[in-house]
């Protein structure tokens, strides 16, 4: 059993406090969302746990099975269990993904998975083939950005956003494969979503709702009906 | 220069061509880095007596790579001249002296101001002259493999593509410590024809390799050219092009890798004379340590070449915050009815690539690894894989000692 525990994080942007104190623990196997209005917080969160250039730390800490990641790098951290699937998965000319994965640890059979995964989240083989995100869909982004999780197996996930702009076949492809995960190796996953349709297909532990960089609310999944019916404005702090 | 002057003294003797080149390039002498072109080489401690050593010093071994290359066809080219070939039919190699360039022109008009291909023409021991004959079609790279094994190398090639031929072939360039390589090539392309071409300058970083080529394309022909320039204490490559016939195309990638205090000088014009002719040029090339690099194109388009489309594209990546980048992109039109674009950029290595494939696990190191040889790979894409992995090579080597440092 693994555990990611985030406490009182508060963290900066442009000289900009955009997290104002965000306390969370998921274990493996769970299922949190973030849900919450545009400029809440959430995407930062996701960046600010994964080490992206440009965000920085006050205050708080976030561990992983007791290890504080804030003091290690983007890549120690995702060394450490943690993996971010995004929105806009960065396209890397020049480099093949089977390298990339090779170069980030992957086992001598990854390019056996990655088929294999490929086949399963509808990702056409040849695309494999492509540089990293390079001249793909928004769909087959992140159908890419899932196979990289199931040859990477981390003990947690972080999803931001990664079900905007799918049609329904890519959502639920991989919606399916982030249900599927929770079970085949207890992965956690930390899902950051504007919409309720991919909550359909992952079904969450805990609802947390943030707005001004807090979460200020935290529920099952009647929470996602409220905010379905009465938005988001109710939650403003 | 004594020393030196002596070394060429029975080469001279032997052709009254190569003293007319001699005599011109004592007129003209070498450059100097007040001249514009040669701004950035180090030529303070360039001295001819340093490379007085005509004969061969070395019985070292052909190079890993040129070893290679020499497995299938191949002809084996030693200080200028041809020592072995495996050509396939078709395909033939001669050695002679050509006082004219593949146009027709003679060689001292063409090349009148030019100090080194003045050296090469007084100097080379023979042109290597490469022929494919009309309507051949080849599926193997052939491979042109230069060892230095004394203390100058000047190679002068000439490949000839008969009509409707189709060929692919790779210059590899290797060794030569503190020797100066000076080769002069040319290429013609004759109607209809389409030339592959992939020259890979591995030299030692003592070397000084300083290169020019040009290309002749006649109506329909094609040229589709890469240049590799790792090695060498200064690397200068002069690529030329010249459109003549219709519908002519011409493809140039330029490639380099600089490291410790290294010049890489790139100087290319595409010389569009045909109408209708298109030109496409890319060159990308990255700075690390201490090193500098000078990129400098021109595109000349001709009165009367209509619906000219020529595109240039310089992309310099710099490795560490000593390393230096210019580039000079230039046009020269005289004709209203052609497409012309340019684009430079100039900068590290992009720090949100970087930050995503560390967000995968990949280590710091190896990340800047993957995105040096991705940036490195459009440029390779068709080249033989001795070619490949000698970049990959090098680029893992250069890395490494950035990381000593």
């Amino acid at each position: 059993m693994s555990q990611l525990v985030i406490t009182d994080l508060r963290a900066e942007v442009a000289g900009k406090e955009v997290l104002k104190g965000i306390t969370l623990t998921i274990n493996s196997g769970e299922v949190h969302a973030i849900m919450g209005p545009n400029g809440s917080g959430k995407s930062t969160l996701a960046h600010v746990l994964s080490a992206h250039p440009g965000y920085k730390v006050l205050g708080g800490s976030v561990t992983l099975d007791g290890v504080s990641l804030l003091e290690l790098d983007a890549s120690e951290r995702a060394r450490a269990g943690l993996m971010l699937a995004m929105q806009q998965p960065v396209e890397v000319p020049g480099v093949r993904p089977v390298d990339l994965l090779v170069a980030a640890g992957a086992s001598g059979d990854a390019v056996e998975t990655m088929r294999a995964e490929a086949e399963r989240v509808g990702l056409r083989a040849d695309l494999l083939e492509r540089f990293v995100n390079v001249d793909l869909s928004g769909g087959e982004k992140k159908r890419a950005e899932m196979v990289q999780l199931a040859v990477l197996k981390p003990k947690f996930a972080i999803l931001d956003e990664i079900d905007s702009g799918l049609d329904v076949d890519a959502l639920h492809a991989v919606g399916e494969r982030l249900s599927a995960a929770t079970k085949e190796w207890n992965c956690g996953l930390l899902a950051i979503t504007h919409f309720r349709r991919l909550l359909d297909v992952v079904t969450p532990n805990v609802i947390h709702v943030m707005s001004a960089g807090v979460i200020v609310a935290s529920g099952g999944a009647e929470l996602a009906e409220t905010l379905e019916r009465d938005g988001y404005e109710p939650f403003k702090v | 220069m004594n020393n030196f002057s002596a070394s060429a003294q029975p080469l001279l003797n032997s052709n009254a061509v190569r003293q007319e080149a001699w005599a011109r390039f004592e007129q003209v002498g070498l450059p100097t880095t007040s001249d514009e072109v040669w701004r950035y080489a180090p030529l303070r401690d360039f001295s001819l007596d340093d490379f007085a050593n005509f004969e061969p010093f070395t019985e070292r071994a052909i190079s890993t790579r040129g070893a290679e290359l020499l497995g299938g066809h191949s002809v084996l080219i030693v200080n200028g001249e041809v020592k072995s070939a495996t050509l396939p039919d078709g395909v033939t190699v001669e050695s002679v002296l050509i006082p004219t360039t593949l146009d027709q022109t003679p060689v001292l008009e063409r090349y009148a101001s030019d100090s080194f291909a003045l050296l090469n023409l007084a100097l080379a021991p023979q042109t290597v002259v490469v022929t494919v004959a009309p309507n051949v079609r080849l599926s193997e790279t052939i491979a042109l493999v230069h060892e230095t094994t004394a203390g100058v190398n000047f190679a002068r090639t000439q490949l000839v593509l008969g009509k409707n031929a189709v060929a692919s072939f790779v210059e590899y360039f290797d060794g030569a410590t503190n020797a100066l390589v000076v080769p002069l090539s040319e290429y013609s392309v004759a109607e209809g024809a389409s030339l592959e071409l992939f020259t890979c300058q591995r030299l030692a970083s003592s070397a000084w390799h300083i290169a020019r080529s040009t290309g002749y394309l006649a109506k329909a022909a094609s040229l589709q050219q890469s240049v590799i320039g790792l090695g060498a204490h200064y690397n200068r490559s002069r690529n030329d092009a010249h459109l003549l016939g219709v519908g002519a195309t011409n493809e140039l990638r330029t490639t380099f890798l600089g490291s410790g205090s290294q010049v890489q000088d790139f100087r290319t014009r595409q010389y569009h004379v045909a109408p209708r002719t298109e030109s496409r040029l890319l060159s990308k090339g990255a700075v690390a340590g201490d090193s500098r690099c000078v990129y400098t194109g021109l595109i000349e388009i001709e009165k009367g070449a209509k619906r000219t489309d020529a595109r240039q594209t310089n992309h310099n990546l710099l490795l560490s915050s000593t390393a230096h980048a210019d580039s000079v992109p230039n046009l020269d039109i005289r004709e209203n009815d052609v497409m012309c674009a340019h684009a430079s950029t100039v900068g590290p290595l992009d720090e949100l690539q970087r930050w995503y494939l560390e967000s995968r696990g990949v280590r710091p190191r190896d990340a800047e690894r993957l995105m040096i040889e991705g940036f490195f790979t459009e440029m390779l894409v068709g080249a033989p894989e001795e070619i490949v992995s000698g970049v990959s090579e090098d680029v893992t080597r250069v890395l490494s000692q950035e990381a000593a440092v």
